[in-house]
Parts: structure tokens; C-alpha cells; sequence
């Protein structure tokens, strides 16, 4: 019921794999006081204290706990580290839900606005998965893809992330001024040792996009000799603008937004589609402005 | 945790438990493990401060306390909190008497359907534990979960300030009945200003260090910068050397030998060098200790930037100092209502209006931010705030006045001054139609 280490966690996951492991519960107990779900059992993580933290390995890469809670990820020593996935977290939603909800939560959810998935995507993450007596490592992308699914009985317990010591932004766009879902969100993130960027778009599908042809033609454009120069752009500003539109035309179909029952062929992207594309455009155009800053 | 196949089950799984509210043992017994901490406290244990808005989580009026976290009650399983220490708002009011931030609540007019208020409670008392004195901008962004459509947060957000300030002012007084005691009771000694001075120096320090340390360690309210350059902490605070009291009093007995004035020329006449000398004014060499005019006013704990006001009891916390840690803009006067912020606490930056400042008219700015990073020369000079005119809300009525919107939404809209920043900085066209 309460487990207090993550081996007790596995065990009871594998003795009943019809249980709900819950961490902060915020999404579950959504669904449940919805009628959505009728859990046959809960598995509470919140004692096991050991993937509520972080450790480093070799190589440069933070070994995030998956109950690591969004809260915490806020807090200056984290931001320090993956500025990104601390703008994600703070942005999550009020207080209330940030001081339970936990990465790990997040990504087994996988809500479409789940606003760490695409700083995540974008920063090449990976998952580990726990079964009783063995551990498998997947990329974020493939687990919310549905390329390699979570399988029954299986508890996820660390996220690997790659520190890149490099500017990396998240933009979010939302209907309201308070802490609300993500209309589109964009993350992007520079890796100057192999002179790439990598962009990433949350929140306009139903798992996080990577425009993976704009991102090779923007680093072509980018001048990474002169980033972090004074009065030197890194980047035409014509350029950062041509990749928003890039970005944006990539991710969000033509179609987007068109009601398929109705019957009546669109001609040409529809105005939810053009009006969508403007945000991720501007979006991205921005969070590679401030990447390059 | 959806992946997880979940079988349909005919029967409710049930469950016993205890929970620890207010310090007391409320056993639960037979109650489906599906059932929200909420509707345990409400139901099965007659606790029903917390009140039930949305059950999404949306509102926060059902936020309660587990294990000194700021919850929302309906989104807990209340069988997962067993053994958790949970505080409710009941356990605010002891002995029936309200608490001074329920008092401060109603006083301010906080209060009108009282729906949210015991939410509000909570997250005011929480917000306070946290954060001794909050900016206006960090009560923001606490308040930020709690849905209000009665009072629209003004006089909520003056209740923090109204608390805040009696805590500390209650506090300092105890402090100086406290040095009181302490130098009644040792009377033999003829006390010497300075020494006096020294004394109670240090026993004042770690309370407001333990204040500010704590702030920024709980790093709960980034504030979003100026510079555009993400966001940056609350300035940290810069420790003052601790004293040893003695050591103080010795140097401030016989100050003839003290370091930093062996070097200070005498009055006598002696020619001074520098520039100066034909205006034929005496210019004090700085010391180490400061400007070192008047060797006998130099207090022992004269280091560097030395403040001997801005430490001293009776001037930091007093009701009423404008001591801004974090500077709130809009705040001028810590006694005058907070007029005019923005909602959800971004600084008050002026974010510019539609398409007029940048090379590609858009239509946002940019999120939780304020400057345009990529023009960094066409920096928004801001229409000027006018405090008056502002209710607070934000943009639905403000926008566009005097322009009509003609509805198309992907022309570059007309540059018609709105006198609100939206208040993540971010415009989306949608905004425009709400």
C-alpha cells in the first residue's frame, strides 16, 4: 500500500498488476472524482524517498527520481541545472498541485499539455523502467510515442537527462493569465558541442513534436563561433523568424482543428490551424532569440 | 499511470486507516480507496472548512496541509495519507477564536460568499510560514491556485501585508522586551552605548538572516527578470560579519589602537595630500571602517557598507519601513492598498502592446517575460501605468479601447495603447476575443 523503497514498490506492482501506482495523485484522483477510473488498488510512492532526489553519473547526466515533485524542480539549485525543466515546473499550475505532482507523474500520464514532455523530448531524455529483478532503458520519445509502451507491471523510477551546460528555454502559451494548460508550449534547447539545436512542441498533439528538419536547418544558420559575443547576432533575425514559420508548419497540420464528421473537404489549412501556427511561431522565434541571447 | 490496465472490479476495494488532522487521530474505517481526502475530512470525519469547488484542483478551495505542504484536499487519496500529519483550517482557529490571518481576512473585506475564504486561509497561513515577508509579487503567485469571483484578491492580497506586518512588529517587541530583560538583569555592569548597541546587535541578526535564508532556500517564488535573462533569485542575504561582543567592546574601549585609524592623519594642520589641499578643506581619508570622519563615532562594527540604521532594532521591522526585500513594484507606500498589479505576480514591466514594438508585429509578447530578446534597441518604452484606472483584472475589459477589433485575427493588430500587462506577459489572439 505504502511502500518505502523501491524494491517493496516493484514487488507489490508485481504482485498485483492490476494496482495503480499513484504519486501525487493529481491526475489519478482527477479521473477518479470524474468517474473516469475505479482503481482496484493504490500503490503510494511517496514514501520512497530515494527517487525523490538526484544524483550525476558520469558522462554528464542527471539521474532525475521519477517522484521528484514538481516544486522542488522550481527551486534555484534544479533551475541551475536543467533551467528548462524548471521553467516547466514552475509554470505546471498553482502551488497546490506543484507540490505534489512529480515528474514521473507526468510523463506516465502523458497528457497532451503535460508541460515537462516536451522539455524532456527535446533534451533526448530517457526513462528507466522497473520490474521485479530488472530495469530497461527507453527514450521519453518512444514511451509517449507508444514505440515502446510501458508494460503492465512495470514502475517507472528515474529519468535520465543529458546535461548540456548550454542555453535551453521553455515557452508556454496559455488561455489565461493564472497557472492553466498550455495552448502550445516550445522548448528548445542548444547543444554546442555537436552544433545542433534541439526544439521540441508541447501541447498542439497529443504527445510532444520535434520539427527535426527545421532544427538542422536553423543550426546551419546559426553562427556558433560568435554566441555569447557581444553585439554579435548569432543568428539573422530573418532567419529566427523563418524558423518559427518552420517550426509551426511542421507541427500543426493543415487539418488541425477541422471537424472530420462533417464531410466537407477543407481546402487549404483551417483558421484554427493558421491561428495555432502563429503561436508556435512566435513561440519558437523566441525561445531560440533568447537560446542565442 | 493510466498505462497500467485496470480491470473493471465489481466490488469497492476498501480500506482502514488513520488520520492524523490537527493533531489528533481520526481512525477511518471500511472507505473505498478512491475516496478523496477531501470527502473524508467532509464526510466521514465532519471536518468541513474545506469546501468542495471543482474536484479538479482548479479552484483551491478545498486546499488543506499535508505534512507542511499546501495540498488540494480533493486531489489526494485519502488513504495514501495515513500517517501523514494533516492540518486542516479548523486547526488554525484554536479555541474557537480565528486565527489573525482569518482575522485579517474578514477585516480587509476578503470575505463575501466565504466560499474560497477557508482555501484562502490556508494558503495565506502556508504562504506565511513559508515566507515571513512576502512582495506582493510572491503572494501573488501564492494566491495564485485560489479561484475568487466575489473580491477580486485586493483585499486578500492587503490581508498578507496586514498579517506580515503585525507578525513582525509582534515579534520585534518581543525581541526588545527580551534585550530588556537581558540588560535589567545584569546591572552591576555600567553599560557604555556602544556596548549596548553591540549587545543587542546580535542577538537581532538571526532572526531576519533566518527569515531570508529561509526564503530563498524554500525557492518557491522566483521572480522573473528584468533583462529578459529567465528568471533570477531573490537576492540573497548579505550576512553581516557576527560580532563577538567582547571583542567589539575591547576595540570600542580603547579605539587609540585600533587598526584603522592609526592611518588617519591628524588634525593639526598637516598638509593632506590630494586635490583638495588648495580648497584648503579637510578631506577624510576613507577607512577601513568607512569614511572615518570623527574617530569616536565609528562603531565597533564598522566593516565596509555598514549600516548602523539598517540594522537596528526599531527601524527594520517596524509597521510601516518600507524594507523591500524583493523590490514590489506598485508598492510604494507599504500603508496605501496595492493598486494596479498585474494578476499572478509578474514584475511590472510595461509589455508592449500589440505589434508596436517589434520588427515582426505579433501578436504576443513573450511568455513570463518582459523585454523582446531578439531587439534588443526597440525595447518597448511602455505606456505609463496609471495606477488609478486599473482594477486589478485582467485583460478582458481593458483591452483595445477606443480601437475597434475588426476580427481578423492574423493582422498585425493596431497599436492601441492598453494600459494592463497581461500578467504572464503573454498575449495569445484568443485573449483578444475573450
Amino acid at each position: 500500500m505504502l511502500p518505502t523503497s523501491l524494491d517493496e514498490a516493484v514487488e507489490a506492482l508485481a504482485a498485483s498488476p492490476a494496482a495503480v501506482p499513484v504519486a501525487g495523485g493529481t491526475d489519478l484522483m482527477e479521473a477518479v472524482n470524474a468517474g473516469r477510473l475505479r482503481p482496484a488498488a493504490l500503490i503510494g510512492l511517496g514514501r520512497i524517498t530515494e527517487l525523490r532526489g538526484w544524483r550525476y553519473e558520469d558522462g554528464g547526466t542527471a539521474v532525475l527520481g521519477a517522484g521528484l515533485t514538481l516544486a522542488r524542480m522550481d527551486r534555484p539549485d534544479f533551475a541551475a541545472l536543467i533551467p528548462a525543466l524548471a521553467d516547466a515546473a514552475r509554470t505546471a499550475g498553482p502551488p497546490q498541485t506543484r507540490n505534489v505532482g512529480t515528474l514521473g507523474g507526468n510523463i506516465a500520464t502523458a497528457a497532451p499539455a503535460g508541460d515537462t514532455l516536451p522539455v524532456l523530448a527535446a533534451l533526448e531524455a530517457s526513462v528507466t523502467l522497473a520490474r521485479p529483478g530488472a530495469t530497461r532503458e527507453v527514450p521519453v520519445s518512444h514511451l509517449l510515442t507508444g514505440l515502446d509502451p510501458m508494460r503492465p507491471g512495470e514502475l517507472l523510477t528515474w529519468v535520465r537527462v543529458p546535461l548540456l551546460n548550454a542555453p535551453q528555454v521553455f515557452l508556454k502559451a496559455t488561455g489565461r493569465s493564472g497557472p492553466s494548460r498550455a495552448t502550445a508550449s516550445v522548448a528548445l534547447v542548444l547543444d554546442p558541442a555537436r552544433r545542433a539545436v534541439r526544439c521540441a512542441v508541447g501541447a498542439v498533439a497529443p504527445v510532444p513534436l520535434r520539427p527535426l528538419e527545421a532544427e538542422a536547418w536553423v543550426a546551419g544558420c546559426i553562427d556558433w563561433d560568435a554566441r555569447g559575443e557581444e553585439g554579435v547576432p548569432a543568428i539573422d533575425p530573418a532567419a529566427s523568424a523563418a524558423f518559427g514559420e518552420y517550426v509551426a508548419t511542421a507541427c500543426v497540420p493543415d487539418g488541425y482543428g477541422a471537424d472530420a464528421a462533417s464531410g466537407l473537404a477543407v481546402e487549404g489549412p483551417t483558421a484554427v490551424a493558421l491561428r495555432l501556427r502563429r503561436t508556435v511561431a512566435v513561440l519558437a522565434r523566441r525561445a531560440l532569440g533568447r537560446a542565442l541571447k | 499511470m493510466t498505462n497500467h490496465p485496470v480491470h473493471p472490479v465489481d466490488e469497492r476495494p476498501c480500506a482502514s486507516y488513520t488520520l492524523r488532522v490537527n493533531g489528533f487521530e481520526r481512525p477511518v474505517t471500511d472507505a473505498w480507496i478512491g475516496e478523496s481526502l477531501l470527502y473524508v475530512l467532509r464526510e466521514r470525519l465532519g471536518l468541513a472548512g474545506a469546501k468542495n469547488g471543482c474536484e479538479q484542483g482548479e479552484c483551491g478551495a478545498c486546499s488543506v496541509q499535508v505534512d507542511g505542504q499546501l495540498v488540494a484536499g480533493c486531489l489526494v487519496p485519502a488513504a495514501l495519507a495515513a500517517d501523514s500529519e494533516i492540518s486542516t483550517v479548523e486547526g488554525l482557529s484554536a479555541g474557537g477564536a480565528a486565527s489573525d490571518v482569518q482575522q485579517a481576512l474578514a477585516d480587509s473585506g476578503a470575505v463575501q460568499c466565504g466560499y474560497c475564504t477557508p482555501g484562502m486561509a490556508m494558503a495565506v497561513h502556508d504562504l506565511l510560514q513559508r515566507n515571513h515577508r512576502p512582495s506582493e509579487v510572491e503572494a501573488r503567485q501564492a494566491l495564485c491556485g485560489n479561484l475568487c469571483r466575489c473580491t477580486g484578491y485586493r483585499s486578500a492580497l492587503a490581508a498578507v501585508q496586514t498579517v506580515a506586518d503585525a507578525r513582525s512588529a509582534a515579534l520585534l517587541e518581543a525581541e526588545e522586551a527580551a534585550a530588556e530583560v537581558a540588560a535589567s538583569a545584569e546591572p552591576a555592569e555600567p553599560a557604555e552605548p556602544v556596548q549596548v548597541q553591540a549587545e543587542s546587535e546580535v542577538p537581532d541578526l538571526p532572526v531576519y538572516q533566518d527569515a531570508w535564508t529561509e526564503t530563498a532556500a524554500a525557492g518557491e517564488v522566483p521572480v522573473f527578470g528584468n533583462d529578459d535573462s529567465g528568471w533570477i533569485v531573490a537576492q540573497p542575504f548579505e550576512a553581516p560579519p557576527v560580532y563577538d561582543a567582547p571583542q567589539a567592546y575591547a576595540a570600542s574601549q580603547d579605539f587609540e589602537a585600533a587598526q584603522p585609524f592609526e592611518d588617519v592623519p591628524p588634525f593639526e594642520g598637516t598638509p593632506m595630500p590630494g586635490p583638495d589641499q588648495s580648497a584648503g578643506g579637510y578631506q577624510p581619508l576613507p577607512t577601513a571602517a568607512g569614511t572615518g570622519v570623527g574617530v569616536g563615532v565609528v562603531p565597533p562594527q564598522g566593516y565596509p557598507g555598514y549600516d548602523p540604521t539598517a540594522y537596528g532594532p526599531g527601524t527594520v521591522y517596524a509597521a510601516g519601513a518600507t524594507y523591500e526585500p524583493t523590490p514590489a513594484h506598485g508598492t510604494s507606500a507599504p500603508g496605501a492598498p496595492f493598486e494596479g498589479t498585474p494578476a499572478h505576480g509578474t514584475p511590472y514591466e510595461p509589455t508592449p502592446a500589440h505589434g508596436t514594438p517589434y520588427g515582426t508585429p505579433a501578436h504576443g509578447t513573450p511568455a513570463q517575460g518582459t523585454g523582446y530578446p531578439g531587439y534588443p534597441d526597440q525595447q518597448y518604452a511602455g505606456a505609463p501605468y496609471e495606477g488609478a484606472g486599473y482594477e486589478g483584472t485582467p485583460y478582458d475589459r481593458t483591452s483595445y479601447d477606443g480601437v475597434g477589433y475588426d476580427g481578423t485575427v492574423y493582422e498585425p493588430a493596431p497599436a492601441a495603447p492598453y494600459d494592463a500587462a497581461s500578467a504572464h506577459g503573454l498575449r495569445l489572439p484568443e485573449d483578444d476575443h475573450a
